[in-house]
């Protein structure tokens, strides 16, 4: 991996390294007895061994081969790799949540273990852990390969996939500590939310330099995607995570906003990292790997254009259906509905234009379980869309909010959706990114495919039933017209589906180790092969690869 | 009918066609789909936002509303760092159950100095909107150490190791600063003295107790809230938060038509 | 767009461009996608233009209907409560008797009971009523202030040692803490308490332990220990304890003190409530102590 580095790069690399490891050791200097200085020394240790890791290499002999014959794809599979990891981290974490609220004293009798700092250790490890890294990896080998260009530079890669992953560790390890700032998908403290303002910028820059040396006439719309995640997520993140620190030495901070302006920008952030980190992302990568598995055509560019731009232009608007009936105004509320159900209409066109690509294709759907993922995953799509479009109506909402009917959405979309067309997406580079002839095991594809069906379905129904059933139950009257139950009694009926959805996601998660497994074994046990056509023009002469379309 | 349709769908039909040929040409351009998609995507977020700035009944006066106590905004940090509202909601919408169970339903102006709100996103715990003095301090106390031995059902931690850990009251000043630099109208005299009456406010009849009075208010709870007298601890300051929720204001009561029965 | 190549499967005309063997066919965009951009638009549209919606510089659109969500929840509780008035007056008018004979009335005690109990008592007397450490029991028939209804409406009311300005306060005083009794004489007196309610210990030590009580104790808990329902001061003849019966408990207790924190109500419940809440917890005793 390093001697795809030149001794200039190692040089940089090693700079850059450096100057983090510098900085940690100042945090963890200035921030003693504050959870800050543990993440220094974090940061210290991470930046640490990569400076050595980079410098123990660095005598090493050049790379000699002519770099623009291949793309650079080093960052990509570690970053498959990482994303691996993640995945059953978090949801390793997510089942011992889960099983918290079935048995409550499953824990360890400290701090750290409780319910409140471990809950966020899951919805970040799999939102950002696995799901970031599986963007930022599959982006780097989506965006070369439909450019027909490589990457501009080969440290600006690594600076945003192991940066954002010491943001991950920096997030995980907070909520641990109790660092954490409450806003629901953006809890990391304020230095951290700066770090990622940093790595972000050189992700946008990374992906605008590769677009500027692309050798197609025409930009993919898995690019359109990929660009508006970025773009808007930026712009989320800056706003929402505004903030003063009580002091430059240590982590609390208090958000800039308050009351009411406060929520509707929480949520404006939340929902929009639903639409534009969930869903935008996970697009482009559908857009990519599924015709590429199918070798069909996209069905329609037209539906294409339609559903992106609807996508980006009226999900901005709908985050105010997380606040329904709130002290937030009533008008906010209306627009927030509103939007949320003409969104449905882009949504379900992006889910019916990748379903439409199968047409011609659905033997293959029924032989490889990996294009399954893809399909199941887009079926999911249109399932949490419809559904949320359906809970974004106020009275809907007033039923569903503050159960666990949102949590049954939530992992429909998240397990369903988000989790199934990445491990779909994996199954179908792992073998082109190492080379290799095939999977390790198709059977373990298929063994995969079905604990996480399984899983799904079991979790998604349970918290459909626990979530309907409290929402009912919490407005229940009694002939007198009065409350008919205690907020207990609606407690003691969702221990059932409590069971039922760990054992859901227990399910799921043996999946996922076994799909963490069966990459490992792929790289290290199977037989390598040349690929045919899997290298970029030269980016340098500019020349398209096709003869320029009009 | 379908022709009806067919001709009501001509503009949008127009419409997406000069669409689709712009975006032809604009999808040749990285920067062009960059500032289309920052376009495309801002419109919303600031048509939502900015008016709840400017526009007046968006936040209810409420000449009454207090401040939280240095005290009283530890245990909130507290409350944040454990991450109680992951389970608790402090917002009591405007459906009738909720009034009924609840109490008054939550307006803006309750957590107008709440940096963040928390006005939560589940309910796996009852709303705590208008817990404030609903139970003793010494329940509280009991219920958080395990919850299960007053509430058999609970799913609730067990937070125990708040009554070992000693509150850091030096940097309330410094929290308060920051709070007042984002718009909470804290006194020099309030952050200058914030870690003596975080000490005064659990320790009644005392020097320090006096300033608590002085600086918040007659109406302030000054009480050692976790029993252990001496003893600064973190359920001091958490006891002493959960028992204010709903009463900073008496607006919502007074201005609400109450359930009766 | 001159390079336009044909989906041989559905003839459909390709956009002309290829991305490492990825093609889009330029299908045009279904009728039915058209067909759901319009339904949903104008049911917006209509939305709009009936509720508040578009946001003016200081001011909002408040759409045709007026309607604003906490007008309407208003309304319905006005209307829940006009409702419930069938019943509720005469629940908060009436005395107990009349309404335990009256059946009608019965009705809407018994369905409302079980949840506003469950919401508000539960978390200290226990879902069953049946108290805990701390707690006392009310279904056991042992009462400190009294059983009778009005009684307990008015600790309902007031709490006890709560922040209400007319609490009732009760207050067993710490011996040990604050000197009066030596650690021997409290343990002394635990074993004469103890044989109130028939448990044995050694004659001398209960003959000591009644002289303790007689000159420290009988004042609030009565020379017999039957307790004083004014002060709040527990029997202590009876096997019901609230702190518990046990050597340590007890101890406990005369050492440190107790001053029990019963909310009170009378801002959270209506009279109805508090008076439906009355009849269950007397309802329960009775029914416990047959
Ligand atoms: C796993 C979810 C969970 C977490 C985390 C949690 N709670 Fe709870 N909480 C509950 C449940 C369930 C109940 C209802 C049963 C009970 O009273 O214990 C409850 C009840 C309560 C009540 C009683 C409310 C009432 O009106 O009866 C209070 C007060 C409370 N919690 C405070 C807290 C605080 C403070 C924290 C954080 C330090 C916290 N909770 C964290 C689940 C949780
Ligand atoms: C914060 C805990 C708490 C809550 C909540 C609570 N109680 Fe109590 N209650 C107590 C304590 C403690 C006592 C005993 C006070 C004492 O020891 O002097 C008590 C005493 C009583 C008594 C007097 C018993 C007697 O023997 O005279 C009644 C009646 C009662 N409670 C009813 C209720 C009802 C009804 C509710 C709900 C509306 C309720 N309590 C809620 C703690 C509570
Ligand atoms: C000032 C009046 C007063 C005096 C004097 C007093 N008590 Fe008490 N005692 C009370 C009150 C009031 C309570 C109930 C406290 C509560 O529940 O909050 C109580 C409670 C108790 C209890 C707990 C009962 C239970 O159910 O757990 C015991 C035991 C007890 N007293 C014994 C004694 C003994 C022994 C003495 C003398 C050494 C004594 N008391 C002197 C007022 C008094
Ligand atoms: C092994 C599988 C999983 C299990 C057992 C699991 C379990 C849980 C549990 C128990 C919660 C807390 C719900 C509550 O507070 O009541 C939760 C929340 C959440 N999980 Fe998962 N989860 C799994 C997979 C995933 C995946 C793959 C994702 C995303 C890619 C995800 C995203 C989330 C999110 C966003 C929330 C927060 C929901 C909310 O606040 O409404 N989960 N999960
Ligand atoms: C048309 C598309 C969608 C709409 C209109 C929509 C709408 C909603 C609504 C109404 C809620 C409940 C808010 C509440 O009551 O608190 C919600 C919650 C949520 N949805 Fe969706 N949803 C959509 C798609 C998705 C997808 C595809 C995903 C995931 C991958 C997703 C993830 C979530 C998450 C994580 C939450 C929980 C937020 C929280 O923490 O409270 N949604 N959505
Ligand atoms: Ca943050
Ligand atoms: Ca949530
Ligand atoms: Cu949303």
């Amino acid at each position: 991996m390093m001697s795809n580095l030149t001794r200039a790069e190692r040089a940089n690399a090693m700079v850059i390294a450096g100057t983090g490891a510098f900085i940690g050791l100042v945090m963890a200097a200035a921030g003693r007895g504050d959870p800050m200085g543990a993440h220094g020394w974090i940061v210290l240790a991470f930046c640490g061994a990569l400076f050595f890791v980079v410098g123990s290499a660095y005598e090493d002999p050049e790379p000699t081969q002519d770099r623009t014959a291949s793309y650079y794809d080093d960052p990509t599979k570690v970053g498959i790799l990482i994303a691996l990891f993640w995945a059953v981290v978090g949801m390793g974490m997510g089942v011992w949540v889960a099983s918290q609220l079935a048995w409550p004293d499953l824990r360890f009798d400290a701090a750290w273990s409780s319910f409140g700092r471990i809950r966020p250790v899951h919805t970040s490890g799999v939102i950002f852990g696995f799901g970031g890294n599986a963007l930022i990896a599959t982006s780097f080998h989506i965006m070369q390969r439909t450019c027909r260009a490589r990457m501009p530079d080969q440290v600006t890669p690594w600076f945003v996939l192991l940066g954002f992953n010491l943001f991950c560790i920096v997030a995980s390890s907070g909520y641990l500590m109790g660092v954490t700032q409450s806003k629901e998908y953006a809890e990391p403290e304020w230095y951290a939310d700066l770090w990622l303002v940093v790595v972000w910028v050189v992700y946008f820059v990374l992906y605008i330099r590769t677009l500027a040396r692309r050798n197609e006439p025409h930009i993919y719309v898995a690019n359109w995607y990929y660009l508006a995640f970025i773009l808007v997520v930026a712009v989320l993140h800056i706003v929402n995570n505004l903030a003063v620190p009580a002091s430059l030495t240590g982590a609390k901070s208090y958000s800039a906003f308050a009351g009411v302006q406060d929520a509707m920008t929480q949520w404006w952030y939340g929902h929009n990292a639903v639409a534009f980190f969930l869903t935008s992302g996970f697009l482009g990568m559908l857009y990519y790997f599924l015709p590429k598995r199918a070798e069909r055509p996209i069905y329609s560019y037209r539906l294409s254009i339609l559903s992106f731009w609807g996508i980006t232009f009226f999900y901005i608007w709908a985050g105010s259906h997380h606040l329904h009936y709130t002290a937030l105004p009533h008008w906010v509320q209306t627009l927030g509905m509103t939007f949320s159900v003409m969104l449905l209409v882009p949504s379900w066109a992006s889910a019916g234009n990748a379903l439409m690509t199968l047409n011609g294709a659905w033997h293959k759907v029924r032989d490889d379980a990996t294009l399954r993922f893809m399909m199941v995953a887009a079926v999911f799509y249109g399932l949490s869309t419809f559904e949320g479009s359906f809970m974004a109506i106020r009275p809907v909402n007033g039923l569903s909010h503050y159960t666990d009917w949102t949590v049954g959405h939530v992992h429909a979309g998240a397990m369903g959706w988000v989790a199934l067309i990445s491990f779909g997406s994996i199954y179908a580079l792992a073998p082109v990114l190492w080379r290799r002839e095939t999977i390790y095991s198709w059977k373990a594809v298929e063994w995969h495919f079905w604990l996480a069906l399984a899983g799904t379905v079991i979790y998604v129904f349970a918290m459909w039933n626990s979530g309907i059933t409290q929402g009912l139950m919490w407005r229940t009257y009694t002939e007198s017209g009065t409350l008919a139950y205690s907020f207990t009694d609606t407690l003691v009926a969702m221990h059932p589906y409590y069971v039922a959805r760990t054992f859901g996601g227990l399910l799921f998660l043996i999946g996922a180790c076994i799909g963490a497994w069966n990459v490992v074994m792929t790289i290290r046990r199977m037989p390598s092969e040349t690929p045919e056509r899997d290298y970029p023009t030269s980016s340098e002469s500019r020349e398209p690869a096709l003869p320029a379309a009009e | 009918m379908m022709k009806f349709i067919r001709t009501l769908l001509k503009p949008f039909a127009a419409f997406f066609e000069a669409h689709a040929k712009t975006h032809y040409r604009l999808e040749r351009h990285s920067m062009g789909l960059t500032v289309g998609i920052i376009i495309a995507a801002g419109v919303g977020g600031f048509i939502e936002i900015a008016p709840l700035f400017t526009i007046d009944d968006t936040v209810e006066a409420a000449p009454d509303m207090r401040l939280y106590t240095p005290l009283e905004q530890a245990g909130r940090d507290i409350y944040i760092r454990e991450g109680c509202y992951a389970c608790h909601s402090q917002m009591i919408r405007t459906l009738r159950d909720e009034v009924e169970r609840y109490g008054p339903y939550s307006l803006a102006v309750e957590s107008q100095y709440d940096h963040p709100m928390l006005w939560g996103s589940k309910r796996t715990g009852p709303d705590l909107a208008r817990l404030g003095e609903k139970y003793s301090d010494d329940w509280h106390v009991r219920h958080l150490v395990n919850p299960r031995d007053l509430v058999p059902e609970s799913v609730m931690p067990q937070y125990a190791f708040l009554l070992e850990a000693g509150l850091d009251t030096d940097s309330l000043p410094d929290r308060l600063a920051a709070l007042r630099a984002v718009g909470v109208p804290y006194t020099d005299e309030m952050i200058a003295n914030a870690d003596s009456d975080a000490l005064g406010q659990a320790m009644p009849d005392t020097e320090r107790s006096d300033g608590v009075f002085e600086r918040y208010g007659d109406e302030t709870a000054v009480r050692n809230f976790d029993d252990r007298p001496g003893r600064l601890t973190e359920m001091d300051a958490l006891v002493a938060y959960l028992q204010i929720l709903g009463q900073l204001t008496d607006l919502p009561e007074q201005t609400q038509i109450l359930p009766e029965e | 767009m001159s390079v336009k190549d044909r989906d041989p499967l559905t003839g459909h005309q390709t956009t002309g461009h290829e991305w490492n063997g990825i093609t889009e066919l330029n299908t045009r965009v279904p009728r039915a996608v058209w067909f759901f951009v319009i339904v949903t638009h104008v049911w917006a549209l209509v939305v709009w233009v009936l509720m508040p919606a578009w946001p003016l510089v200081t001011t909002y659109t408040k759409g045709l209907l007026g309607t604003d969500q906490r007008e309407e929840v208003q309304e319905s509780i006005a209307v829940a409560n006009a409702i419930r008035d069938d019943w509720s007056s005469l629940i908060a008018d009436l005395p107990v008797d009349e309404i335990r004979a009256d059946p009608a009335l019965m009705a809407p005690v018994n369905d409302t009971a079980h949840a506003l109990f469950g919401d508000n008592c539960a978390g200290c007397h226990g879902s069953d009523a049946a108290g805990g450490p701390g707690f006392p029991s009310l279904v056991d028939d042992a009462w400190l202030w009294g059983g009778d209804a009005d009684t307990i409406m008015e600790t309902l009311r007031v709490g006890i040692n709560a922040t209400h300005p007319e609490t009732r306060y009760a207050q067993m005083l710490a011996f040990g803490e604050q000197g009066i009794l030596p650690r021997d004489d409290i343990r002394t007196v635990v074993d004469y308490v103890q044989s109130l309610s028939g448990t044995g210990a050694p004659a001398d030590r209960i003959a000591a332990g009644a002289e303790i009580y007689a000159t420290n104790c009988a004042s609030c808990h009565g020379e017999d220990g039957t307790g004083m329902a004014e002060i709040g001061a527990p029997n202590l003849r009876d096997d019901f304890w609230i702190y518990g019966g046990g050597d340590e408990a007890m101890f406990e207790t005369i050492w440190g003190g107790r001053q029990g924190w019963m909310p009170a109500w009378e801002d959270r419940l209506t009279v109805a409530d508090r008076k439906i809440l009355t009849i269950y917890l007397q309802d329960r005793a009775k029914e416990t102590a047959q």
